[in-house]
């Protein structure tokens, strides 16, 4: 597994990424983004916490779904309380892991791992999208009775597996072989 | 590997079978960090949702008690698998932890964020029925709330200043310059013997 992941990121450095992460690190927000040490940290530190504020959020319409939370609510009521926060949520990670590229652009962009976790978290957010989706609509007419189907409760635990590979994926940036 | 004479209690831990195990590993140390994240997101996402319901800015109209039985097991859960993870990352640098400020602060931080959970769990929820359905709780469930947001999100960033500041701080460093108040405090805990 690390012989294939670095050989992967070795092919890498022989594309056009590495100009890419070459000219990212020269720009003036990559330089302000090292300059100060605290920098990096805070992003991570913002990362995680929205992290948090998401994951929580689908957490708690997955058992929502299964029938493990949110009793009395119909769905409707559910997602419109945490589906606010997963996006905004979302937007939050994505700034913040932004910032922390433009930090350490060859590290990341020059990285199976890092390439792997952005595949597992677009492939997240489609699920994610057409699964809400069609619980909606089986949801509409149960009311606050609703529990979804047996497919509807696996693919949501399904995203909340998603959610943690894209979390292994980045720790593992950090420790992958380069 | 050589590994010297242990001089502190914190570093016959760290050259415990376990601890070097841990540190000389691969893969150990960042699995074990790994699931401490995943842990530690779902105790952070569950108490975002709760604090936020004693504030009253979300999930105004869902009863205090059942937002309590739809979260504190999740919030229970990841807080145990985070204290198992956290121990074991601590096992494998103890001395490294003991010394640092962030470390300490952070422990300090978890004790004060279960002191408040406490008092709200055994004082202020007491009244829970009078207040279960209201969008406006008492004051002292609010204090409860934003204290405990404050902290986590504090936790969060001391577990982060961690992990950049691990090694900076030193006891064959201490006492060769100007260590600060809270350096030289917490090394006399941290090199005692060394």
């Amino acid at each position: 597994m690390g012989d294939l992941l670095f050989n992967i990121t070795d092919w890498m450095r022989g594309t056009v990424l590495l100009d890419w992460a070459f000219w990212m690190q020269e720009t003036a927000f990559s330089l302000f983004m090292v300059e100060n040490f605290w920098n990096v940290p805070i992003a991570q530190a913002i990362h995680i916490l929205a992290i948090g504020a998401a994951f929580g959020s689908v957490l708690m319409v997955v058992l929502r779904v299964n029938g493990m939370a949110g009793a009395g609510l119909t769905f409707e009521q559910t997602a419109a309380r945490f589906v606010p926060w997963v996006r905004w949520g979302l937007l939050v990670i994505v700034l913040s892991g932004l910032a922390m590229i433009m930090a350490e652009p060859v590290r990341n962009m020059i990285n199976a791992v890092f390439w792997i976790k952005m595949i597992a978290l677009i492939v997240m957010v489609l699920v994610s999208l057409s699964w809400i989706g069609s619980v909606r609509s089986a949801a509409q007419t149960a009311g606050a009775a609703y529990i979804g189907t047996g497919g509807a409760k696996a693919t949501g635990w399904l995203i909340m597996a998603l959610w943690c590979l894209i979390i292994v994926c980045g720790r593992w940036i950090a420790y992958v072989p380069v | 590997m050589y590994y010297p004479e242990p001089t502190t209690i914190w570093e016959s831990i760290q050259y415990s079978p376990l601890g070097i195990f841990i540190a000389e590993s691969t893969w150990a140390f960042p699995t074990i960090e790994t699931i401490h994240v995943i842990a530690l997101v779902t105790v952070l996402g569950t108490i975002f949702v709760m604090d936020l319901r004693l504030l009253g800015v979300a999930s105004k109209n869902y009863p205090i008690t059942s937002m309590s039985r739809d979260t504190l097991k999740w919030t229970w859960g990841g807080f145990i698998l985070a204290a198992i993870t956290g121990t074991l990352l601590y096992i494998s640098k103890t001395s490294s932890y003991m010394i640092n400020p962030f470390f300490m602060g952070k422990m300090v931080l978890l004790a004060i964020a279960g002191l408040n959970m406490a008092y709200f769990h055994f004082v202020t929820w007491k009244t829970v029925a009078n207040w279960d359905t209201s969008p406006v709780v008492p004051m002292g469930a609010k204090v409860a709330g934003i204290t405990s947001l404050i902290f986590w999100i504090t936790i969060v960033f001391f577990g982060r200043a961690i992990g950049f500041t691990l090694g900076i701080y030193d006891c064959y460093m201490v006492g060769q310059g100007d260590d600060g108040f809270i350096v030289s405090m917490l090394a006399g805990i941290a090199c005692a013997g060394a």
